[in-house]
């Protein structure tokens, strides 16, 4: 495992000055049942370092599936990718999650955070993933932590913790190693409104400073509201 | 060392499926240990009894194991106590014994049998053989009484109506084929646990078998030895140094020991074989569940950059702290059965062909414990694997929208 990351903070990439993910003419079918669904068709996508991009679209517009193959996390039947660099097409599973253990960090709706981990281990895991020394890891958890207001929270397991504050632990989590790219995928669909403006300001700062490029599926206005860019989908295709 | 934590931790997730599982490991464990220590306990007891009885180490004329004679120490041994003393003087040797082995009818002038007999040296015989000889009347026979002196199985006492001071006659046949007679005076009446030895047996001091079977000549000579594990090593010395003569060990003779050994190691294999499937399918059992209800986070660490052998080797550390766990506890148990069948005298009914039981005990072997904890461990460690590896690879999107 190399660790490739420079010490945190790293600095700052200039928004938009070069593109972190580059999707062109990406098409994905889905087999539900009998049924084949069409989930993208020939949808192309850049996103520059330090933008926050919206998705947004109903339900089955395809928000979902494009940011799972922004996120290296599902394959497209057809259309390349660029990923922080790096052609996607040819690379073996082991390679597309050594991409992500790297350049990618995921936020998702449901917060995801390892219940039997403190706050501090599961901000600290891709850390360890990445093969970084246990003082280096501490110093850099504790600050990203104190970034997102629970320095305090360290020691505690994620349900001692509300909504907001586990979606921050998540966002900590993603950011902590200052990837290339994030994904976040509904990140405000389980708090409420403040809690949720506070998530996205957050979100939002802390990308800027970084200069890393998010990209956000949404159906929530007043996240897609404070993007620098928003994106509409519907059946599969920009609109 | 934080994986093992984080092991430890996912372990404690679901406390009750952990702890039962965890105890199915442990009694696995136990009973293999208790089977695998009863078998050892055996073994030691019958090698034990094997060495008192013939000797470690066996040597005699070259083709006396062959066992055809046409008379009487066709195939015995001269010079027996020059051989005795030379070997006699190697440091691991503890007592040299000359034996003949002679049959005949034994006769109180009413009735006739046949018996089995051994022309010993009753003194040394009967101290060597310790608590195996027991005299349940009398004692001993000694050695230049002016009557011979006999002991008989308790089998044979009955049959010829005797008891110690009892008047018999032996008959036998010579070492040049005629038939020859000795009066002998019954000294003690011993009981082998082996109603079809006891029948037939007779243990009568070497100098008057000697006579009775007019020679000089012994049948073999027995070594016993200060360690058991010399056995190899003064056989192979002996052999290397006197050609002329055959050299058999303990072992090889122990024809009933090697029987009981196979019949024993087979059963408690087999045994242990069922225990580990068992500790196999209740390892299966807890993580298969463990690994359906947490496909979600499988999902969630795969997406964040977790490669599917580092979710496999997580996996396989809780079924390891389980196992280790488990058989841990096995172990304790093991040892407290142990500890307690120590002092508990609790006896083994008699063996097939036998009249005495024996104690149940069971032996420790730190060996056996160690490579019945490893195998226990293994066969958790194996049953998450086999459970884990399939999720591992399931496509990340579909582990994240598990529900």
């Amino acid at each position: 495992m190399n660790a490739s990351l420079s010490p945190d903070p790293s600095p700052a990439r200039g928004r938009g000055e070069f593109p972190v993910a580059c999707l062109t003419n990406i098409s994905k079918r889905y087999r539900v049942g009998e049924t084949e669904v069409e989930a993208l068709r020939g949808v192309s996508l850049e996103v520059g370092a330090g933008e926050l991009l919206a998705l947004t679209g109903p339900s089955g517009s395809g928000k979902s599936t494009l940011l799972n193959l922004c996120g290296l996390i599902d394959t497209p039947d057809a259309g390349e990718r660029q990923v922080a660099g790096a052609t996607i097409d040819g690379l073996d599973e082991t390679g597309l999650t050594r991409l992500r253990r790297e350049k990618i960090g995921f936020v998702f709706q449901g917060f995801n955070l390892v219940p039997v981990m403190t706050v501090f281990d599961n901000v600290e895991y891709p850390l360890m993933l990445l093969g970084m020394p246990p003082t280096q890891r501490r110093e850099r958890v504790l600050d990203m932590l104190t970034r997102v207001g629970l320095g305090e929270f360290a020691q505690r397991l994620p349900d001692a913790l509300s909504g907001g504050q586990r979606q921050r632990v998540a966002i900590a989590r993603a950011l902590v190693k200052s990837p290339l790219l994030v994904i976040a995928d509904e990140p405000t669909a389980n708090l409420d409104s403040a809690t949720a403006a506070q998530i996205v300001d957050l979100l939002h700062q802390l990308a800027s400073e970084r200069g890393t490029a998010v990209v956000v599926a949404t159906h929530d206005e007043r996240m897609s509201g404070r993007c620098d860019r928003v994106i509409r989908l519907t059946d599969g295709e920009m609109s | 060392m934080k994986s093992l934590l984080f092991a430890w931790k996912n372990v404690l997730r679901n406390r009750r499926r952990s702890l039962m599982a965890l105890l199915i490991t442990a009694v696995g464990t136990a009973a293999m240990l208790i089977g695998g220590g009863f078998a050892l306990f055996n073994y030691e007891s019958l090698r034990e009894m094997t060495a008192r009885d013939i000797g470690h180490v066996i040597v005699a004329e070259r083709d006396y194991f062959g066992g055809d004679e046409d008379v009487p120490m066709q195939h015995g041994l001269s010079g027996s106590d020059e051989w005795a003393q030379r070997f006699g003087s190697y440091p691991e040797v503890r007592a040299v014994l000359p034996r003949v082995q002679f049959s005949g009818l034994i006769s109180n002038g009413d009735k006739s049998a046949v018996f089995v007999g051994s022309g010993i040296v009753p003194e040394a015989e009967f101290r060597l053989r310790g608590p195996q000889m027991n005299f349940i009347a009398g004692e001993p026979p000694a050695t230049g009484a002016p009557v011979p002196e006999v002991a008989l199985g308790n089998e044979l006492a009955k049959m010829m109506k005797a008891s110690p001071g009892s008047s018999l006659t032996l008959l036998a046949t010579t070492t040049e084929g005629n038939l020859n007679a000795v009066d002998v005076v019954v000294k003690g009446i011993v009981n082998t646990g082996v109603p079809d030895i006891d029948k037939r047996l007779v243990f009568a001091d070497l100098a008057s078998v000697q006579k009775l079977l007019l020679t000089d000549k012994v049948g073999s000579l027995s070594l016993y030895l200060k360690d058991i594990a010399d056995t190899d090593a003064v056989a192979a010395r002996i052999s290397a140094a006197q050609p002329q003569l055959a050299v058999r060990t303990w072992l090889d003779l122990a024809v009933f020991y090697k029987a009981v050994k196979n019949l024993y190691n087979r059963i408690f294999g087999m045994l242990g074989i069922i225990m580990l499937v068992i500790v196999l399918f209740a390892m299966t059992n807890t993580l298969g569940m463990a690994v359906v209800e947490r496909t979600r986070e499988i999902g969630t660490l795969r997406a964040i950059g977790t490669l599917p052998g580092e979710i496999v080797r997580n996996f396989v550390l809780e079924g390891a702290v389980i196992g280790g766990f488990g058989a841990f506890l096995g172990m304790l148990m093991a040892a407290a059965v142990t500890v307690f069948l120590l002092f508990a005298g609790i006896e083994m009914p008699p063996p097939p062909g036998h009249s005495n039981g024996h104690p149940l005990y069971i032996n420790f072997s730190a060996c056996l414990y160690a490579i019945a904890g490893m195998l226990v461990i293994a066969a958790s460690a194996g049953a998450a694997w086999l459970v884990s590896a399939k999720a591992a690879r399931k496509p990340i999107t579909e582990a994240l929208a598990h529900v």
